[in-house]
């Protein structure tokens, strides 16, 4: 067992590292919110974290925590400023804003260490500290997935006009969406650059947001489970495809196309429709109407008017 | 009915010479329109005559271009549109909205959460936002509307009248004080649509005010207790549903296809 | 300054080739073609593969690329998109999809080109077309760069009055307008989408062989980054406008060559990033395009 850890450490972390990561673009993707700005997060966090410890020698929760609170202030600013968006242009504003990030990154004279990047970043981080802060993540987002919150945020999602009109402040919940997700992805950040004791501009580009991207497709974006399944699928995966080189990646670019299309859902989405399949099949039909009247009228409303503004 | 008697009993909404106007478009043009406490009040008229758009504006999804809404005499067009719920106003829409991935019991839900009933209130923040207990409200508007059995249906498995009783139902578990209904029997056979007036002449007769916007003639004179008629965006008639139905200006903008047999 | 205009114009032009593709499906049929990029940079790397095998000149290799970029976005057109939105249930939905499935599909070409040249760049050596320069004026220019210009004024005006006039362009406009009220009047959609996207791919083919032989050579990612530059291109002038992706186009490549010249070369990666955000943030619509941007 100690050997198996041992072996394969990196990958034990990434795979904490990579759930975080995946659940700052998963929980404003279940409000709605088209946004990949959790990958610019990570980025804030790598870096602030880096040049807080490298600078000051701060222990490593003190400079996590800084962190996710400049990552938390600019993802509430962001929100402000895209809030008129919405579905492509959203998305592809926070694209910008996230390369906006690495650029910076790379433009960041000595402080940042260009395009080299920064080095020697030692810290008192350990796979506790990994597992703690993704354990809290996922509570974290597991409880606004329950009861009343969990509603809205659906919601929020599913029908904005409809939501404003039971007293839901939609506009509050989008931007609590940008908040979380900057905490999350900067936290991810963080542990990233503390535990591998580097970071560069090349570990936050494009690739990161495809990654993220990936794992919450295949994964399923509905839930944080969704998440944790393709952070794991996505940090397993490539070490076990190694040796077809850069094939590999012409298999994930199969996936995440056929989960695209066939598979919106993900696999946790597959899952919890069958299981809800299996459910209504033991259902008993009610009282008082002719069940098979009753699925013979089962007209599908299309929801096609929801989420247009009035 | 003498001054004092008028002044006594306040409007639960009032609209005064309101407008919405888009881009060129006179949606609502000059209407003004008094609801009093404890009456079933209908609107008919011809499509675009504007009726969707007055619910629009005094539920504030849209915005108004002139005029004053005001509810229980306090001025309500500046509320915004997610605070309605708060002022224990609730509403049905024309094209059934309910949540596609979720059952009925928690559609309905959705409404209760908006109330700020007693029960609820006693409860922690933490139960209360987090907890996943089914308010009395819920059970009681599914009682009401029927829907008993169906607590676990995903609206996609239910026919189009059974989903606008979700409806319904969504809007009673908010406990309101005014209950706007867009077309609610639309999609609706006979019996449902005879249950539904009567259910909402019970709701009447327990003190809520409604405001019912009609196609169905036949529902408006059997449920309503005094009608508006609209068309092109302003009244052009309105009194009890036999008189207006009776109306000749209401007739011609009909052109006489609905009120054959008022 | 009038040379480093010149070369401006030149680097406009290649966007604006690009830039129309994406502008074309994306105003008319709604698609967001992510995997352009990658169709751009696989049209060059097959002309490139086919070289040495079979003597093409100019020509040749320009059809090579317009035929396979225009049979790949088909493809994808055909086998993702068309699925996607079979499927989605509401626009929304199919937007969002389609998008991450351009993404997905444009990982597939670029990893098949980065095995086979292990990330170097590649070209079109031994073509059977040399690249000349000339002087006139005291300006420098090649004859690549001519072509570039003729053929993206062209292809602009053309692609403009295509819309405009034609039938067909017509129905791709009442498409884009209004899906609804089209497909009651019984415009083919399908087929249309597929033309049209069809076209798109042929653009990015025909910017691709442009682009390498004024490079000279052109790495496996270099569709990726045009991408983000082409979308600016279009957001800039407005979603919809062919005039608004050509002064988006010109306007880029203006200021990136400002910056280029006036400040270290690093920062001219985020000219693009930067007006992309900036013009989101303040007008949406672009300078020239529709009024509509929808909220979720």
């Amino acid at each position: 067992m100690s050997d198996f850890y041992a072996a394969n450490l990196v990958l034990i972390q990434s795979t904490f590292i990579g759930i975080l990561l995946a659940l700052s673009v998963q929980v404003p993707m279940r409000a709605g919110v088209f946004s990949f700005a959790g990958a610019g997060s990570y980025g804030i966090g790598a870096y602030v974290s880096a040049i807080l410890v490298l600078k000051t020698g701060m222990p490593s929760l003190l400079a996590i925590l800084i962190s996710g609170i400049v990552a938390m202030v600019v993802g509430l600013l962001l929100g402000l400023l895209v809030a008129h968006l919405g579905g492509l242009y959203l998305a592809m504003a926070t694209v910008s804003f996230d390369l906006i990030v690495s650029v910076l990154a790379i433009n960041g004279g000595d402080l940042t260490g260009g395009v080299t990047g920064l080095f020697g970043v030692l810290s008192d981080v350990t796979i506790f500290h990994l597992i703690g802060l993704a354990l809290l993540g996922i509570v974290g987002v597991a409880l606004t997935e329950r009861g009343r919150v969990g509603r809205r945020v659906d919601a929020v999602r599913d029908d904005p006009e409809l939501a404003q009109s039971v007293g839901i402040s939609v506009r509050r919940y989008r931007l609590a969406a940008f908040v979380v997700s900057g905490l999350l992805g900067s936290v991810a950040g963080s542990l990233n650059s503390l535990v591998r004791s580097t970071i560069s501009p090349s570990d936050i580009g494009f690739s990161l947001i495809v990654l993220a991207l990936t794992m919450i497709i295949v994964g399923g974006a509905q839930s944080w489970k969704g998440a944790v399944l393709g952070a794991v699928i996505f940090t397993w995966l490539p070490p076990l495809l190694a040796g077809f080189g850069q094939l590999q990646h012409v298999v994930y670019g199969v996936i995440v196309a056929t989960a695209a299309i066939f598979v919106p859902g993900g696999l946790y989405g597959i899952y919890s429709e069958a299981r809800y399949r299996r459910t209504r099949a033991k259902r008993k039909t009610p009282q008082g109407e002719a069940p098979a009247h009753e699925q013979a009228l089962a007209i599908s409303v299309p929801n096609g008017d929801a989420g247009r503004s009035a | 009915m003498s001054a004092a008697d008028a002044t006594a009993t306040r409007p639960v909404l009032e609209i005064r010479d309101l407008a919405v106007h888009f881009g060129g478009v006179k949606a609502v043009d000059r209407l003004s329109m008094r609801l009093d406490e404890g009456r079933i009040y209908g609107i008919i008229g011809p499509n675009g005559s504007g009726k969707s758009t007055l619910l629009g504006a005094v539920t504030r999804l849209t915005p108004l271009t002139s005029g004053e809404i005001l509810f229980d005499g306090e001025p309500f067009h500046t509320v915004h549109a997610s605070q309605i719920a708060a002022k224990r106003i609730a509403r049905t829409f024309q094209t059934v909205r309910l949540l596609p991935d979720v059952s009925v019991r928690d559609n309905i839900q959705l409404g209760a959460d908006a109330a700020r009933g007693d029960v609820d209130e006693r409860r922690g923040w933490w139960a209360r936002n987090f907890g996943t207990h089914t308010s009395p409200a819920v059970a009681s508007a599914i009682a009401r509307t029927r829907l008993g059995g169906f607590e676990d249906y995903r609206p996609a498995e239910m026919s189009y009248g059974t989903q606008r009783r979700v409806e319904i139902a969504r809007a009673l578990a908010l406990d309101p004080r005014l209950l706007l209904l867009d077309e609610p029997t639309a999609g609706m056979n006979q019996r449902e649509r005879g249950e539904i007036s009567t259910l909402l002449k019970e709701l009447r007769d327990e003190g809520l005010t409604q405001l019912l916007v009609e196609h169905d003639v036949q529902m408006m004179v059997d449920t309503c207790d005094y009608v508006f008629a609209m068309n092109l965006g302003t009244v052009i008639a309105q009194g009890r549903p036999e008189d207006v139905v009776r109306d000749p200006q209401v007739q011609e903008a009909y052109l006489g296809k609905k009120f054959r047999h008022a | 300054m009038l040379q480093d205009l010149l070369g401006a114009l030149g680097l406009a032009s290649i966007y604006l080739l690009f830039a129309l593709g994406m502008s074309l499906t994306w105003g008319t049929i709604d698609i967001l073609n992510f995997s352009h990029g990658s169709i751009f940079m696989f049209s060059a790397f097959t002309a490139h593969l086919l070289i040495p095998y079979v003597p093409m000149g100019f020509v040749g290799v320009a059809l090579v690329c317009i035929v396979v970029g225009a049979l790949m976005s088909l493809l994808v057109q055909v086998v993702a998109f068309e699925q996607i939105i079979k499927r989605a249930r509401n626009r929304n939905t199919a937007e969002r999809q389609i998008l991450i499935g351009g993404i997905g599909v444009a990982i597939i070409p670029l990893a098949i080109a980065q095995e086979v040249t292990k990330s170097n760049p590649f070209g079109f050596i031994d073509s059977g077309f040399e690249v000349t320069t000339w002087t006139f004026m005291g300006l420098r220019g090649t004859n690549i760069l001519l072509i570039t210009l003729t053929a993206a004024a062209a292809l602009a005006v053309g692609t403009a009055m295509w819309l405009r006039r034609s039938r067909h362009g017509l129905a791709l406009r009442s498409i884009g307008v209004d899906s609804e009220v089209s497909a009651m009047m019984g415009v083919d959609r399908r087929r249309l989408a597929i033309v049209t996207m069809a076209v798109s791919g042929g653009l990015a083919g025909l910017a691709a062989c442009l682009f390498t032989y004024t490079l000279g050579a052109i790495t496996p990612e270099s569709g990726d980054t045009l991408l983000i530059k082409a979308f600016a291109c279009i957001i800039l002038g407005g979603v919809g406008s062919t005039g608004g992706v050509v002064l988006g186009s010109v306007l880029l490549a203006v200021t990136e060559t400002i910056v280029l010249t006036r400040t270290s070369g690093l920062w001219v990666e985020a000219v693009a990033f930067g007006l992309i955000f900036l013009v989101l943030l303040v007008k949406p619509s672009g300078l020239f395009g529709r009024k509509e941007v929808r909220r979720t």
